[in-house]
C-alpha cells in the first residue's frame, strides 16, 4: 500500500516536473503571446512591468481596424490567404506523396535508391537563392502574386518529406494483405484504397501535419512572390508592422498569436496520429 | 520480404507503373526546383546585375567563382555556417533527446504535453526571429531585465553584439525553434521499441545507464538521422531568423552564407555572383544531408531493416 | 479657412468637395474608369496620407489599385524584381533620393509631364536632390533632417553644470560641436540605466551618419574622378567619434544592432540624454502616452565638424512614373495631388518635413495659432537645417553597394577588430573595385 503511494507520488512529481520543463521551454514563446495583449507602452517601459497591467483585446481590434487608429491591417485576407494556400498544398503534396510513396515502397526498379536521394536533396536549395529564378519563371506565367503560385511552390517543398514518411509506412503494412485481395478480385487501386490506406492513415495525417507547418509558417520565398491581400499570407503580413522607422511590437505579438493558435489546434487534433505515424514511418521500412 | 511471385508477367516486360505514380512528384520538383536552379546556374556564370537586364548575356566564365573563393569574407561566413550547423544540430538532437526521455515516462495527459512540446514548431521563422531580437536587446529587452532587477548582472549585456554571445543567440533562436523536432521523431522512435530486450537486460542486472547506452540509443540512432537529414535539408530556414536578428552583423560576427547571398544578390544587385556563392551553400547542404543519409543506410541495415 | 487660388474649379465633384470644406487648388482632370497601378511604401508614418487617395479618386473618376504596400527595403527588392522580370505593369511607386539612381531609366522625367507652376511650388532644394544625370525622376513628398533633441532638465540642473565645468572646462549648454556632443554624452552617460547618446550602428543608416560626420569635418567620400577618399584623417577622425562613445559606455551596448526605431524608443524611454534624429518623432516624444521625456524636450540643429561645417545628411521620400505607365496625365495627376499643398499639410500635421515652401509657413502659423511651442520650435529649426545644412549621399547607382563595404567595417573598428585606417582603408579598396566595375574610372 505504502509502496503503491510511493510510486505514485513520484510519477506526479515526474508529471509536474516534466510539465514545468515544457513551460519553461516555451516562456519565450510564451511571452509573445502575452505581449500582444498589453499596449506598447507597457511591453516598452523601462524598468520592465513583469506583472501585466492592462490585459486588453485592444491590439486585436486594433489591426482588425475596429480601434481608434487606422492602422487597418487586412488580417481577415491574410487568413484566408493562408489557410487556403496552406491546406491546399498540404492536399496535393499528401496525394503526390502517396503516389510516390507507394512506387518507392512496393515496385523495384533501377537506381532506387539515387532517385530517392535525388528527391531529398530538391530540398536543400535555399528559399534565396530560389526565389528569384522562380520570381522570372513564374511572372512569365501570371503566377506573381496568386495563390496558385504559392500552392506549386508548397508542393514541391513539401512532397520529399512526404514520400519519406508514406512510403516508410506502405514497408510497414505487408504486402501479403493487398495481394490476397487482389487475388479475391479486387483491383490493385481498390486494394489499395481498401486494405493500405486505411492502416497508412496516420503516416499521411503525420505527413500532413509537417507539410501544414511549413506551408503554414514559409516566409522566404512568400515574402518574395506574394505581393498584395490577392496571396500575401501571415507570415509576410507580420511585416506589416514595420516600417524604416519604427516597429510596432505589441500589434506584432497580436498578429503572431493569430498564426499561431490555428497551427496549435490543428496539432493538438492530429497529435495521437502523429506519434504513431512517425513511428512506422521512416525507419524500420 | 519475399513475394514477388505473383506478377512474374510484368517482370518481362518493362513496368511503367512505377514512373507513372512517380512522375507528379518529379515534374513538379523539376518545374519549381530544377528550372530556376539552372538558370541560376547559368547565371553564376554572368555579370548579372540585377538593375541592368541586359547583363544577363554578360558571359565571363567562372569569375564570380575566382572572386568569391578568394574572398576572405566569403570563407569565414562560410566556416561560420559550418560551425552554426554543427552545433545547433547537435544540442538540438541532445536537448531533444533529453525531453523526449522524460515524456515517455508519462502516461497521463501525455497528449497535451506533446502539444505543448511542438509549440515552438508553431512559430514562423521571422517571428522567431522578431521575438528573439526583442527579448535579447540590450537595453529593453526582457533579458536583461530580468538579470538586472534579479541582481544577477549590473550592466548590460550586448547579446547580440558582442562575439561569443552574437552567434550564441542566433544558435539558441535556432535551437529554441527547432529542437521539437527532433524530440517528436525520438519520442516516436522510444513508442516503436520492442520491450523483451529491455526487460532481459533489466533481469541480466544491467543498471539503468547501461541499459539505455546499450539498448536504448542504438534503437534511437536511426531516428536520430532521420533528424538529422531532414532538418539539415531546411536549415537554410534560418536565414529568415539570422536576418531579422542581426542581419549578419555587426562587423560581420553572424554573417551566415544565407545572410551574405541576400545582400549581395538583392541590396547590391550582384545576382551572378550572389548566385556563385548560393551554389557553394547548396554543396554544403547537399554534404551534410548525404552525410546523414548514408549514416541513416547503415543503421536501418544494422537494425536489419528491408533493402 | 481660406481658400488659396482656386482655377478651373468647374466640376461637379469638386464643387461638393467645397461644400465639405476642403480646398481645392488644382484641377486633377478626369480620368473616368480608369484603373491606376501603384506601389507604396508603407508604415504607420505613410498611412495618413493614403487615407487621402479616396479623394482623388472621387475627384477624376480613377480607381487606385495598390499592388503593394511594403516597407522601403522589401520595397526596393521588388522593384528590382520587377526590372529583372520586366513586370514593370505599374504606373507610379514610392521611391527615395537615396535609392533612386539604381532604377536607372525605369522612372520618367518629370519635367515637361508635371506643370511648371507646380514644380514652382517646391524648394529648389529639394528637386535638386531628385534630379539623377538632369532627369527629374522623382516628386519629392517630404524630407528628412536629423538635429539634436535632448532632455532640458538636464541642463538646467545646477549640480549638473557645475560638475560638467569643471570637468571640461566650458559651460554646459547644448552642443554646438561634434566634440562638445561627445563630451557631454560621455558625462551623461551612466550604463546601464542611463545612457548619453546612441547611434544607428548598421546597415545605410550608420554609413550616413559616418557620411555627414565627415563632411563636417571637411573630408570627402570621392574625390572627383570618383576615387574613394573617406580613408582620410577625416575620415579617421569621424570614426573615431563613434568608437569613443562605444569605449566609454555612453552609448547602449547593443548599438551596432539599433536602427532608427532603437534610437527614437530609447529617447522616448527617458534612458538617453541626447538624440540625434528626424522630425518624425517629435510628436511621438512629446506625447506623455508614449513617452517618459514629454514637456521635458530642447531641441538645437545638429553640431558642427572640425570644419566647421554642419552635419545635414538628407534625403526625400519621393513618387516616381514608371516609363511603362499606360497613362501618364493620370499617374502625373495623382502624384501632384499626394504631393499638394493640403496633403503635405496632413503629414507636416505629423512632423513630416514638407517639401514645399508654403506649407512650411502654413504649418508653423498652425502650430502657433494652437499653442504648439514645441512644435514650432520643432519646425523652425527644420526649417533652417533643411534651408542651409542639407545634403545628399551622392546619387549614384552604386551608392547601396558602397554603403554595404563601407558599414561592416565601421563596425569592425568600432569594436576594436582592426583599427579605424585599416577600417577605411579596407573598405575604400573594395569601394575602389566597385566603381572600377562600374566603370567610373
Amino acid at each position: 500500500m505504502a509502496m503503491i503511494t510511493k510510486k505514485k507520488i513520484g510519477t506526479v512529481a515526474t508529471w509536474i516536473m516534466t510539465f514545468l520543463l515544457m513551460i519553461v521551454i516555451c516562456l519565450p514563446g510564451l511571452w509573445v503571446v502575452l505581449t500582444g495583449f498589453r499596449p506598447n507602452r507597457e511591453i516598452l517601459a523601462k524598468p520592465a512591468i513583469w506583472i501585466p497591467e492592462n490585459l486588453s483585446l485592444d491590439n486585436f481590434a486594433k489591426i482588425f481596424g475596429f480601434g481608434a487608429e487606422q492602422i487597418a491591417i487586412p488580417v481577415p485576407a491574410y487568413f484566408t490567404n493562408s489557410l487556403v494556400i496552406a491546406l491546399t498544398s498540404t492536399f496535393i503534396a499528401l496525394l503526390i506523396g502517396m503516389s510516390g510513396g507507394y512506387a518507392f515502397a512496393r515496385y523495384r526498379f533501377k537506381h532506387k535508391n539515387g532517385y530517392f536521394l535525388g528527391l531529398m536533396l530538391s530540398r536543400t536549395v535555399p528559399g534565396i537563392a530560389l526565389s528569384l529564378p522562380i520570381f522570372m519563371v513564374w511572372s512569365k506565367l501570371g503566377l506573381i502574386d496568386t495563390k496558385l503560385g504559392m500552392i506549386i511552390i508548397y508542393v514541391a517543398l513539401n512532397i520529399p518529406f512526404t514520400i519519406w514518411l508514406i512510403d516508410g509506412f506502405f514497408r510497414q503494412i505487408p504486402k501479403e494483405m493487398s495481394e490476397a485481395a487482389q487475388v479475391d478480385g479486387c483491383t490493385r487501386w481498390q486494394a489499395f484504397w481498401q486494405i493500405e490506406f486505411p492502416l497508412a492513415k496516420s503516416g499521411v495525417a503525420s505527413a500532413g501535419i509537417f507539410a501544414f507547418l511549413t506551408s503554414w509558417n514559409e516566409y522566404a520565398l512568400a515574402s518574395q512572390l506574394t505581393r498584395s491581400t490577392d496571396s500575401k499570407t501571415l507570415p509576410v503580413g507580420l511585416m506589416d508592422f514595420t516600417a524604416q522607422f519604427t516597429i510596432d511590437w505589441a500589434g506584432m505579438s497580436a498578429m503572431a498569436v493569430i498564426i499561431i493558435v490555428p497551427a496549435l489546434i490543428l496539432t493538438f487534433l492530429v497529435q495521437k496520429h502523429l506519434i504513431a505515424g512517425l513511428t512506422f514511418g521512416g525507419v524500420k521500412g | 520480404m519475399s513475394s514477388d511471385h505473383i506478377q512474374p508477367r510484368r517482370k518481362r516486360s518493362r513496368d511503367w507503373t512505377p514512373a507513372l505514380l512517380l512522375s507528379p512528384a518529379f515534374l513538379v520538383l523539376i518545374f519549381v526546383v530544377l528550372v530556376p536552379l539552372l538558370f541560376s546556374l547559368y547565371t553564376s556564370f554572368t555579370n548579372y546585375r540585377l538593375i541592368r537586364p541586359e547583363t544577363l548575356y554578360d558571359w565571363i566564365g567562372i569569375r564570380n567563382y575566382q572572386r568569391i573563393f578568394s574572398d576572405k569574407h566569403f570563407w569565414s561566413a562560410f566556416g561560420r555556417t559550418i560551425v552554426f550547423l554543427t552545433i545547433a544540430l547537435n544540442l538540438e538532437f541532445i536537448l531533444g533527446l533529453g525531453i523526449a526521455l522524460l515524456i515517455n515516462r508519462i502516461t497521463w495527459g501525455q497528449r497535451t504535453l506533446r502539444t505543448i512540446m511542438m509549440f515552438p514548431m508553431m512559430f514562423s521563422p521571422i517571428l522567431v526571429g522578431y521575438q528573439f531580437k526583442f527579448i535579447f536587446n540590450d537595453n529593453i529587452g526582457i533579458l536583461n531585465n530580468a538579470l538586472q532587477d534579479l541582481g544577477l548582472s549590473d550592466g548590460a549585456i550586448a547579446w547580440l553584439v558582442d562575439k561569443p554571445l552574437g552567434m550564441f543567440t542566433i544558435i539558441f533562436a535556432e535551437v529554441w525553434m527547432s529542437t521539437s523536432v527532433f524530440a517528436i521523431l525520438l519520442l516516436a522512435g522510444l513508442f516503436a521499441m520492442p520491450r523483451d530486450p529491455l526487460e532481459a537486460a533489466k533481469v541480466d542486472g544491467c543498471n539503468p545507464w547501461q541499459v539505455f547506452r546499450h539498448i536504448t540509443l542504438p534503437f534511437l540512432m536511426p531516428f536520430a538521422f532521420i533528424a538529422m537529414t531532414i532538418r539539415s535539408l531546411d536549415v537554410a530556414r534560418a536565414y529568415d531568423i539570422v536576418d531579422v536578428m542581426t542581419g549578419g552583423g555587426p562587423a560581420g560576427r553572424t554573417e551566415l552564407l544565407w545572410t551574405m547571398i541576400a545582400r549581395v544578390g538583392y541590396d547590391n544587385s550582384r545576382m551572378g555572383q550572389a548566385n556563385a556563392m548560393a551554389y557553394v551553400s547548396i554543396m554544403l547542404s547537399i554534404a551534410f544531408t548525404y552525410y546523414f543519409f548514408t549514416k541513416l543506410i547503415a543503421a536501418r541495415k544494422y537494425m536489419g531493416g528491408a533493402e | 479657412m481660406k481658400f488659396t487660388t482656386m482655377k478651373a474649379l468647374t466640376t461637379g465633384v469638386a464643387l461638393s468637395l467645397l461644400a465639405t470644406g476642403g480646398a481645392v487648388a488644382q484641377d486633377y482632370g478626369s480620368f473616368e474608369g480608369y484603373t491606376l497601378r501603384v506601389k507604396l511604401i508603407g508604415g504607420a508614418q505613410y498611412e495618413p496620407l493614403y487615407a487621402e487617395i479616396a479623394r482623388w479618386e472621387e475627384m477624376t473618376g480613377a480607381t487606385v489599385d495598390v499592388l503593394s504596400r511594403k516597407n522601403h527595403f522589401e520595397l526596393d527588392r521588388e522593384i528590382k524584381q520587377d526590372i529583372a522580370a520586366g513586370t514593370l505593369n505599374w504606373c507610379v511607386g514610392s521611391n527615395h533620393t537615396s535609392f533612386a539612381p539604381q532604377y536607372g531609366s525605369i522612372y520618367i522625367d518629370l519635367n515637361g509631364v508635371i506643370a511648371e507652376d507646380v514644380l514652382a511650388g517646391f524648394q529648389t532644394l529639394a528637386l535638386e536632390n531628385s534630379t539623377v544625370a538632369g532627369r527629374l525622376v522623382q516628386l519629392p513628398r517630404h524630407s528628412d533632417i536629423s538635429n539634436l533633441f535632448y532632455q532640458k532638465s538636464l541642463y538646467e540642473d545646477q549640480d549638473n553644470m557645475d560638475a560638467f565645468e569643471a570637468e571640461y572646462g566650458y559651460a554646459l549648454t547644448p552642443p554646438e560641436t561634434w566634440d562638445q556632443f561627445r563630451d557631454q554624452a560621455m558625462f551623461f552617460a551612466n550604463a546601464p540605466t542611463f545612457y548619453g547618446t546612441q547611434y544607428v550602428g548598421k546597415d545605410e543608416a550608420i554609413t550616413g551618419r559616418f557620411y555627414e560626420l565627415l563632411v563636417a569635418n571637411g573630408g570627402a567620400l570621392f574625390d572627383e574622378d570618383w576615387n574613394p577618399t573617406f580613408n582620410s584623417e577625416a575620415g579617421v577622425q569621424s570614426v573615431q567619434w563613434f568608437k569613443d562613445l562605444y569605449d566609454a559606455n555612453a552609448v547602449p551596448a547593443g548599438v551596432l544592432n539599433y536602427l532608427w526605431d532603437d534610437t527614437g524608443l530609447g529617447f522616448a524611454s527617458g534612458t538617453v540624454a541626447l538624440n540625434l534624429d528626424w522630425a518624425g518623432w517629435a510628436s511621438f516624444f512629446n506625447d506623455p502616452e508614449n513617452s517618459q521625456v514629454a514637456g521635458n524636450i530642447g531641441l538645437v540643429r545638429a553640431p558642427t565638424g572640425s570644419a566647421g561645417l554642419r552635419s545635414g545628411w538628407s534625403g526625400s521620400h519621393t513618387f516616381s512614373i514608371t516609363s511603362t505607365c499606360d497613362n501618364v496625365d493620370a499617374a502625373a495627376s495623382f502624384v501632384s495631388f499626394l504631393t499638394s499643398h493640403e496633403n503635405q499639410m496632413v503629414e507636416a500635421r505629423k512632423g513630416l518635413l514638407p517639401t514645399r515652401g508654403s506649407v512650411w509657413d502654413a504649418v508653423i502659423a498652425e502650430f502657433e495659432a494652437e499653442g504648439n511651442e514645441f512644435m514650432v520650435e520643432v519646425f523652425e529649426t527644420y526649417a533652417l537645417s533643411m534651408a542651409e545644412d542639407a545634403f545628399t549621399p551622392p546619387l549614384i547607382p552604386e551608392w547601396i553597394e558602397v554603403s554595404n563595404e563601407i558599414w561592416p567595417r565601421l563596425q569592425g573598428a568600432i569594436l576594436g577588430e582592426m583599427t579605424i585606417q585599416e577600417a577605411l582603408d579596407e573598405a575604400a579598396d573594395a569601394t575602389r573595385i566597385i566603381m572600377e566595375d562600374a566603370g567610373y574610372n
